[in-house]
């Protein structure tokens, strides 16, 4: 169970580095408005290229769950000149391995390639942003792969739904309220159209970040990504082009009021036709308009207790607070805070409740921070006869504790030990490097955070810790769940 | 939709941005040579060989130690390398095991130690107060006797899971007859584990942990000078010599193919093993070409001869792969997979066409270039983790290779043309001088006779023992179960035996159980009752995580995880082929099918082999022939679901009496790679009825 718990976690928290190495790296805009960020790391010949999307499960409709993470699996399907199932060929006959991933904020594609292949991976993730295969064969396909994802991960896991229980009370009518993997009703009830719609609004050269790392010679990257993405047309124009391909004579005639034939099938771009230079032109200047949700504003919905019933066996209680935006400077005392209560065995909720009082199997406490809000969780699985009351009353007698006293010395340095190890070993790989530049990047405006973040949390001192106890952990807006078991309710 | 897709096919090859043709596939710039700084290497005047590969990219450094002692012959203690490796860290002659966990995580390090080396982990900064707790278990690790009893505990546990393995068999039947005489061909057995003492641990650390010979790695984020410092500070005080060398007969090579089985009863797949010993060294002139030949034949991955015959051709497996295994002192090839019993003699017939179709003619041009970008790929990222430049430089001075070698890897595996592959696969490779090693049901021997040389199938045990054929049992079935409830009743006659059995209403054992993987006791409760009820619990932590409930007409299972399940029409059937106390002496009456197998020896005892089947499942139980007392029970899942493990092993000893009939006090469960060992607490005989357990 235990492992279970790690898991979801590690999905959940990204951890912030406190690398001592300066990172150093180029950055540059192409005038499509992709970001570019190169990374040299010449110790080992691979590269990893990557490209982030600038949308996640924030950026969805509520009645379209789902769709950005359904991206990053139907983007593997092929493009223009890939064929079905060719993506991961191109990859492993070369030597490579490639992945991708979704957040609330963002979604991540990424190759793992020999440095020589470098070419190859930009070739990969232009045919992607370009004219990926957005049809019904390759949707049907995936919804099935996604729904059995969401078995495995979801549905078949005990207490898995916490998250989208506490986010749904903690932000109230805002985006953040479900979890990436979305709803399954809604992906069956979605139309290609709707597929095809959100391609072309978040997948366009403005929403893009690419950042490359490892050996890689600068000049002639930026050679390559001239050649495969500036190229890719800007605003509206990529989508000219994409419904070109995609829509018959009658569709693109009503739709844009022109024939097709107007324009170039051999040389879209360079169409000789009077008209289609006029439309391409003006497609160009019509730029994509991103929906950007902006911080989610109503309170919590803090009232009562709320029971759920899953298939599980012991009880347990999870209590979510709300905590400010990722990128507030209270998050690193609030990420220490959280490694004093649960960072390892010897820390004190796992001492308290689990060890000495045994009202808990297990304890957890993290700060999930996100790109517009964030949220502090407690959890706790009960043991047996335990009663999830007794639980909350242990839980905020070790809340109080902080808040009313400084933690030991002793119990800063070992965490601060503990912490920055692990921080430094994220940043032994260039596909990590990559990431967080990328991130830092999109999230925080500026890569060069990756170099300014252990300072900030060098700063942190005991008192911040005990201050964001006071500010955050405050009784009257948090949300409490109970877990139980669903025999209960039958029993009811 | 579909009329879209093609015409939108059809339009796209011819689509151009500008001067670019999206439609053509960029080629791989040339390779690039690596760049792997070569390692500063330095000896101390103990005779530790210093290597040090500094690398600044993050601020971690890393110790690996390995001594220059290499396996030995263990004989009659074979194991006690093993044990010795896993006792290192539990404790020094100034530390507690606590003391030093502590210490260690106070700094975020990580500590490790096996039988012949150990390592440190951690952040630049802290390099000193790691190397204080690592040198101070080098100098002065003490072995305290707690911790020698519960690591010999943990490898009892061991023992049994690879009964149930048919990977581990596999491999023990493999060493023990590629590498008779040698090191490697020694399999630790429950009694030569028996024979390990704690001052044997205590001597095999003495002798083996010495600085003469061994190499001290050293990767990451340190100076030359800071190296040095160090390696003087904490390891000047190490003393020892290096033991003689000592050269042992390399793997035999077979002339004619040699067939050995290890039995499991009820498998339903083969796991088959074609292996031959290679004359290949680390690093030598073959080593690359070897490799790539392996990989072409049987690699990891889709594209191999053995995975497109067997898997995407025939079918017959989710798996098949050749292993080249290139050790300090000895090296060989095992193609291996696990087959459907049916399928297990086409599979050897198709194992062997493959190595004699790879020794006969050329790879192709696309089966050489994939095999070459998988490897190349590979050693390419391989080199991002510093933990591989290391084993690098380790192998160039522990070898002699050239400095160069891992830096012309990628250049000379390029250069393997196939010409080269066939060489080396007739130099190497043969497919009729193989060991065949099939681990499976007994229904599949005949089949394997057509492989052997000379006909003779050797069978061997879980541990590569060989196995004497079942004697004919001199009494039958009924007989054995008559001789079985006196022994338990301790009465001549059955009359007698009634009498005594009469008194008992029920019977309640508590249980208190331990398991390897889980740090805390599990207590378990077993009741059975009159006419036919039984439950059983188990419980961790006060919490019943497992319980079977069986009231004589109805019942249930339940588990933490999955539920509650009640009992199918079918399993109840069975339940009520096994009723009252000593259900064997009913099984005339009950239904059970039941069949005296004959006498096998196992570990030097001789033991009746009854086979049972009561429509549910299948079951094996072996008996004394000097008491008749009841060793143990084998019981094949075929039903459970494919995470349910394929058979659960029970074994009873330590019987005592209990209101004049004997209780075993110690049983032990074996279920896939988990071990459960039991000790009854307590017995009580009428106390409780079924309505307890409600």
């Amino acid at each position: 169970m235990k492992k279970l718990f790690l898991g979801i976690i590690a999905g959940c928290v990204s951890l912030s580095s406190m690398a001592q190495q300066k990172i150093e790296f180029v950055e540059y805009d192409l005038p499509n408005g992709i970001h570019v960020i190169l990374h040299q790391e010449k110790s080992t010949p691979i590269v990893a290229v990557s490209v982030l999307y600038h949308v996640g499960s924030k950026n969805e409709k509520p009645d379209r769950t789902g769709f950005a993470h359904f991206f990053e699996h139907l983007l593997f399907e092929g493009s223009a000149n890939i064929g079905r199932g060719e993506y991961s060929q191109y990859v492993e006959k070369n030597g490579g391995a490639l992945n991708a991933n979704t957040s609330m904020d963002r979604t991540f594609y990424f190759e793992l390639l020999p440095s020589n292949q470098l070419e190859l991976g930009l070739w990969l993730e232009s045919e992607r942003m370009l004219h990926a295969k957005v049809d019904s064969v390759g949707i049907e396909t995936q919804r099935s792969v996604v729904k059995e994802e969401k078995r495995q991960r979801i549905d078949n896991q005990p207490y898995a739904t916490f998250i989208k229980e506490l986010f749904d009370r903690l932000f109230p009518n805002s985006t953040y309220g479900w979890q990436p993997i979305g709803s399954m009703e809604h992906l069956d009830a979605a139309q290609e159209e709707d597929y095809v719609n959100f391609y072309q609004t978040y997948y366009v050269p403005a929403n893009a970040t690419i950042s490359i790392a490892g050996d890689i010679d600068i000049a002639q990257t930026k050679k390559w990504i001239d050649k495969y993405f500036k190229s890719i047309p800007k605003g509206q124009a990529i989508n000219l082009y994409r419904d070109f391909l995609s829509l018959k004579d009658d569709a693109f005639k009503s739709k844009y009021g022109v024939d097709k034939s107007i324009f170039d099938s051999k040389d879209f771009f360079n169409s000789k036709n009077a008209k289609a230079k006029a439309m391409i032109t003006e497609y160009t200047n019509k730029p994509t308009v991103i929906n950007r949700p902006a911080k989610p504003t109503e309170k919590p919905k803090t009232a009562e207790v709320v029971t759920i019933y899953d298939n599980i066996q012991l009880p347990a209680l999870f209590v979510g607070y709300v905590l400010p935006e990722q990128t507030n400077e209270d998050m690193y005392a609030l990420e220490f805070l959280n490694s004093v209560l649960s960072g390892s065995s010897s820390s004190r909720i796992n001492k308290e409740l689990v060890e000495k009082k045994q009202l808990a199997t297990m304890a957890f406490s993290f700060a999930y921070g996100l790109e517009n809000a964030g949220a502090e969780i407690l959890a706790a699985i009960a043991s047996k006869d335990a009663s999830l009351d007794e639980i909350l009353k242990e839980l905020d007698a070790q809340i109080e504790k902080v808040q009313n006293e400084l933690i030991t010395q002793e119990e800063f340095e070992k965490v601060r030990n503990q912490f920055e190890n692990q921080a430094v070993t994220s940043y032994s790989t260039i596909s990590g490097i990559g990431e967080a530049l990328a991130d830092a990047h999109v999230y925080r405006g500026s890569a060069n955070y990756v170099n300014d973040e252990l300072g900030k949390y060098l700063k942190v001192t005991r008192e911040d810790i005990q201050r964001v106890a006071k500010k955050y952990f405050t009784k009257d807006a948090r949300v409490i769940l109970h877990y139980l078991p669903k025999e209960d309710k039958e029993s009811k | 939709m579909k009329k879209l897709i093609i015409a939108l096919g059809l339009i796209t090859p011819a689509l151009l941005f500008g001067q670019l043709d999206r439609s053509v596939v960029p080629s791989a710039a040339p390779a690039k040579a690596i760049s792997i700084a070569d390692p500063v290497v330095f000896k101390t005047a103990n005779g530790i060989t210093v290597i040090l590969s500094e690398n600044h990219k993050i601020p971690k450094v890393t110790f690996s130690l390995a001594v220059g002692n290499g396996d030995r012959i263990e004989g009659k203690k074979a194991g006690l390398s093993n044990i010795a490796g896993d006792l290192i860290l539990s404790g020094t002659s100034n530390r507690s095991k606590d003391e030093i966990d502590a210490k260690k995580d106070y700094i975020g390090a990580s500590i490790n130690a096996g039988a012949r080396n150990m390592s440190l982990s951690c952040l630049t900064k802290h390099m000193d107060t790691g190397l204080e707790i690592f040198s101070d278990i080098l100098l002065n690790a003490n072995f305290p006797a707690s911790e020698f009893d519960r690591i010999v505990k943990q490898a009892e546990s061991g023992l049994m899971a690879v009964k149930s393995s048919p990977e581990s068999m596999g491999n023990n039947a493999l060493m023990t007859s590629l590498f008779a005489g040698h090191p490697y061909g020694e399999v630790m057995t429950e009694s030569t584990l028996k024979n390990i003492t704690r001052d044997d641990v205590v001597n095999y650390f003495k002798q083996t942990f010495v600085p003469e010979g061994s190499y001290l790695v050293i990767v990451g984020d340190i100076t030359k000078e800071k190296a040095e410092e160090v390696v003087n500070k904490y390891f000047a005080s190490w003393s020892g010599s290096i033991l003689a060398k000592v050269d042992y007969p390399s793997a035999k090579n077979l002339k004619g193919n040699r067939v050995i089985f290890v039995k499991k009863p009820g498998a339903v797949q083969s796991y088959i093993q074609v292996a031959f010993p290679v004359d290949v060294k680390v690093g030598d002139a073959n080593y690359i070409p070897v490799s790539l030949t392996n990989h072409i034949f049987g690699g990891n991955g889709f594209g191999t001869r053995l995975m497109q015959n067997l898997r995407e051709d025939k079918a017959y497996t989710y798996g098949a792969y050749s292993s080249l295994s290139i050790q300090q002192q000895g090296a060989y090839v095992a193609a291996s997979g696990s087959f459907r019993n049916d399928v297990t003699d086409s599979a050897i017939v198709e194992l062997i066409a493959e190595l004699n179709k790879l020794t006969n003619s050329y790879v192709t041009d696309e089966e050489l270039s994939l095999a070459k970008a998988v490897l190349t790929g590979r050693f390419a990222r391989s080199l991002e983790s510093p933990a591989t430049i290391a084993r690098f430089a380790l192998e160039i001075e522990r070898y002699g290779l050239d400095k160069n070698f891992y830096k012309d890897y990628l250049k000379n595996l390029d250069a393997v043309d196939k010409e080269k592959v066939l060489d080396m696969a007739q130099k190497f490779y043969t497919d009729k001088n193989c060991y065949i090693i099939v681990v499976g049901n007994e229904s599949v021997l005949d089949k394997l006779k057509q492989f052997d040389a000379d006909g003779r199938i050797e069978v061997v045990d879980a541990f590569g023992e060989p196995v004497q054929d079942m004697k004919k049992a001199d009494i039958s079935a009924d007989e054995l179960f008559q001789r079985y409830a006196m022994f338990l009743t301790n009465t001549k006659d059955a009359k007698t035996r009634n009498k005594v059995l009469k008194k008992f209403k029920s019977v309640t054992q508590n249980i208190s159980m331990s398991v390897s993987q889980i740090p805390f006791p599990l207590k378990s409760v077993s009741f059975w009752g009159l006419p036919n009820s039984e439950v059983m619990t188990i419980e961790a932590q006060g919490m019943v995580v497992q319980k079977t409930y069986f009231d004589g007409k109805t019942g249930y299972s339940s588990n933490m995880q999955t539920g509650k399940t009640d009992l199918t029409t079918e399993e109840i059937a069975a339940k009520n082929k096994s009723t009252g106390l000593i259900p064997e002496i009913s099984y005339a009456i009950s239904g059970m099918k039941y069949e005296m197998l004959g006498i096998e020896n196992q570990n030097g005892t001789d033991m009746y082999v009854v086979q049972l089947n009561d429509g549910e499942s299948e079951s094996f139980e072996y008996f004394s022939t000097s008491d008749y007392r009841k060793i143990k029970t084998i019981t094949i899942n075929t039903k459970g679901g494919e995470d349910a493990p394929g058979e659960i092993t029970k074994t009873y000893s330590d019987y005592k009496e209990v209101n004049g009939v004997k209780f075993p006090h110690k049983i032990v469960m074996s279920a896939g790679a988990m071990t459960f060992s039991g000790e009854v607490e307590s017995i009580e005989i009428n106390k409780k009825t079924i309505e307890n357990f409600k």
